[in-house]
């Protein structure tokens, strides 16, 4: 008989709130997701969207006023979360004024780690960085990049089977931002559940497996991307087709022949539509085009990505309170 | 474009209350304190704490008229006051040994004591000082002579009218002086005259003073030990509340969500940081104290035992105000702003900056609400009274209390800081 193992984090109807009367503001209203064993979540949302909340829930640094947590099967109890979780925070939470070899002395101690293990793993981490060469270095004068692969160190050096990520890579060039998804791959290659956050919502989609879009303290969305895109702006591509002579008022007859929704306007130099079946619909355009006396300069296809899903689930107004 | 910097650095002050606090608000604070020290202080001139002893032998009973009489004199001036056992008057006054021990444990301020002049038959007197006071003993000693002189006058005025000679007002004398004056007239005189100007010299002389250093003779370099106590408290307090600030630090950059995430508890950070602060503050007062014994002569060896005890509790006390401060505050701008203000005026209310004994009593009484007047009161035992250390008892009690209830008080501002 095969059981399968439980999740790495289940979360079921996660209730907080902050403040008391009017102040009253719901931070999580019914949350619940699931992380599985060794898999990458990215929990997504726009700003006061509650995230912080959650990853600190999870931390066990909050307390949820309703609902349950279970990490690896078991309820969360803030001994097992000690043990079990990793954390690295937004924010660059080292000592700037002590060498990464000494802030990860530091860590070890903090997370129980003790003489010799405590060494192995900061050798280990070091290395991982690749910051073997800058260890005994002040973290005060690193790059962006250095300093977030030193903070994300920190957070693993009791190799906690979850781990969490707040925005990782917020405030990084790109080749640092690889660098960081390499050593997270590599952790997850020994097992580790990542769940983290971001704003950097082309790493979301190329990095996770699974994607949980919050918003206004709820789930409004969680699955694949594919599933997401499906639930969402669904299978259409915007297709647009730009021409070689600007399209005149009349002589368009053909294009109308095509069946399709299409935003022609005249004097412009492109004509655009919503396709749902692209191998059929673009070769039927595309030749109405011809047969209209235009030229084709160029074609765009345009895919749905993870930022197309999100504005449609989120909307466009700005959280600024 | 110049305006445009004035304009917005000015915006930027605008905003900020706590530059409001420092610039503007804490120079007046200080200028009353020191205003207050300065005026009500020395311009009044707080009253010095004064041990009379009656040295005078019992059977010389007019002596003992004029040393009650110049005791009396000496408690009715505004600028002193008489302290004993029951400052009621006679019964006030000490033993020599008695008012020794007042002036060395900073009871009084200094002691007089009155005793005959076999020669001249009048008062000398004697003023066991505390020398660190540099005031009290020129004023004690001018009020002494004051007070001394117009006794002197008071009991002579009569006499002097009768004819000035010694029992003069008696008849019996006129006629031997009759007598003798018919036998000897030329030579008796003389011895008249001579007579005459003696009593008026012993009259007219002021009474010896003889200051006795108590408290400082002998010191290589007497009042370092003061100066110090002063700084290095001043100082120790700047550092704790600086060191209480990391644990803002911390908050602010996450560290502390990351530490509290760990095998970390709040009551772990917080005894780490008070033990941290604790030691570096003995090591700093030690450096402070070592180098004031190479370079300034202060006998630090030799009083190592009360050193220890007094840096330990004024380190300790030091620590947990830096770590009550720093929880109290939500922003390191706040901190800095109250540190400031809070570390300033203790330093000038408790005698770091200006020694108490010239602050009004109200003043003096108010500086004990300080770390630095417990603290530097302790010191002053051990380096300049050299007082066994268990009279340090109050002071290491003070402080040993204020640094626990603080302590207790930043732990249960922490809590906002702990799982919500």
């Amino acid at each position: 008989m095969i059981t399968q193992a439980a999740a790495a984090i289940e979360v079921d109807d996660l209730h907080k709130a902050y403040g008391r009367g009017h102040e009253r503001r719901q931070a999580l209203s019914g949350v619940s997701f699931e992380l599985r064993r060794g898999q990458r979540l990215a929990y997504l949302g726009p700003n006061g969207a509650g995230k912080t909340t959650m990853i600190r829930c999870l931390s066990g640094r909050t307390r949820p006023d309703g609902g349950s947590i279970r990490i690896m099967g078991e309820k969360s109890t803030l001994q097992r979360t000690r043990e079990i979780l990793g954390l690295v925070p937004q924010e660059i939470a080292l000592y700037e004024d002590l060498t990464p070899r000494e802030n990860l002395i530091a860590f070890a101690r903090f997370h129980g780690l003790r003489g010799r293990v405590a060494r192995r793993q900061t050798d280990w981490a070091l290395q991982w960085t690749g910051l073997t060469d800058r260890a005994d270095e002040l973290v005060g004068g690193f790059s962006g990049g250095m300093k977030r692969r030193v903070n994300l160190a920190c957070g693993v050096l009791h190799q906690p089977a979850v781990l969490l990520l707040d925005e990782p890579t917020v405030g990084v060039d790109p080749q640092s931002r690889a660098r960081i998804f390499e050593m997270l791959d590599e952790l997850r290659s020994n097992g580790t559940s990542i769940l983290l956050t971001t704003h950097h919502l082309d790493e979301a989609q190329s990095q996770c497996e699974h994607i949980v879009i919050v918003d206004q303290g709820r789930v409004v969305a969680q699955g694949s991307f594919d599933d997401l895109v499906h639930q969402t702006v669904g299978g259409d591509r915007m297709v647009q087709v730009h021409l070689e002579q600007p399209i005149r008022k009349d002589g368009n007859d053909g294009l109308a022949g095509t069946g399709l929704a299409l935003q022609v306007t005249p004097g412009e130099r492109m004509v655009s539509a919503r396709m749902s079946g692209l191998g059929k619909s673009l070769p039927d355009l595309l030749t109405a085009v011809q047969a209209c006396g235009y030229g084709v300069r160029d074609v765009e296809v345009e895919t749905p990505t993870l930022h197309h899903v999100f504005l449609h689930l989120t909307g466009h107004e700005l959280r600024d309170s | 474009m110049v305006w445009r910097v004035i304009e917005t650095q000015l915006r930027r002050l605008r905003h900020n209350r706590v530059e409001w606090l420092l610039t503007f608000a804490v120079p007046v604070a200080f200028f009353s304190i020191f205003a207050l020290i300065f005026t009500r202080g020395v311009g009044s001139t707080p009253r010095i704490k004064v041990a009379l002893v009656d040295e005078v032998n019992d059977d010389e009973s007019n002596g003992r008229d004029a040393v009650v009489d110049v005791f009396d004199l000496l408690a009715d001036n505004d600028g002193v006051r008489v302290v004993g056992p029951n400052a009621d008057g006679a019964s006030d006054w000490l033993t020599r040994d008695d008012a020794e021990q007042w002036v060395r444990r900073g009871k009084a301020t200094i002691a007089v004591i009155a005793k005959s002049n076999a020669s001249s038959q009048g008062l000398d007197f004697e003023l066991l000082n505390d020398s660190s006071d540099q005031v009290a003993s020129k004023i004690v000693s001018a009020l002494v002579i004051q007070a001394a002189m117009s006794t002197r006058r008071s009991t002579a005025t009569p006499d002097s009218g009768a004819g000035g000679a010694e029992g003069s007002g008696d008849g019996a004398d006129r006629d031997a002086m009759d007598k003798q004056s018919s036998e000897t007239e030329s030579s008796s005189f003389d011895a008249f005259v001579g007579k005459l100007a003696s009593r008026a010299a012993s009259e007219t002389r002021p009474p010896e003073i003889k200051v006795v250093n108590v408290i400082g003779e002998g010191k290589s370099n007497p009042t370092i030990s003061v100066y110090a106590a002063g700084i290095a408290v001043m100082f120790l307090l700047f550092g704790a509340t600086s060191g209480g600030g990391m644990l803002l630090e911390e908050q602010e950059n996450q560290t502390l969500e990351r530490l509290l995430a760990t095998h970390l508890t709040m009551d772990h950070l917080l005894l780490g940081k008070w033990f941290y602060l604790t030691g570096l503050g003995c090591v700093q007062v030690t450096v402070m104290f070592l180098w004031a014994q190479l370079v300034f002569g202060l006998e630090l060896a030799k009083h190592l035992d009360g050193f220890v005890m007094m840096t330990f509790v004024t380190s300790a006390a030091a620590a947990s105000f830096g770590l009550f401060l720093a929880t109290l505050c939500k922003t390191r701008g706040q901190l800095n702003g109250l540190s400031v203000v809070s570390v300033l005026t203790m330093s000038a209310l408790g005698g770091s900056m200006v020694p108490r004994y010239v602050m009004s009593e109200s003043l003096q009484r108010a500086g004990l609400y300080t770390f630095n007047a417990w603290a530097l009161d302790g010191y002053d035992k051990v380096f300049w009274r050299e007082l066994p250390v268990g009279e340090l008892a109050p002071q290491l009690t003070v402080l040993l209390l204020t640094s626990v209830v603080l302590l207790l008080a930043a732990r249960v501002l922490a809590i906002r800081w702990e799982r919500v």
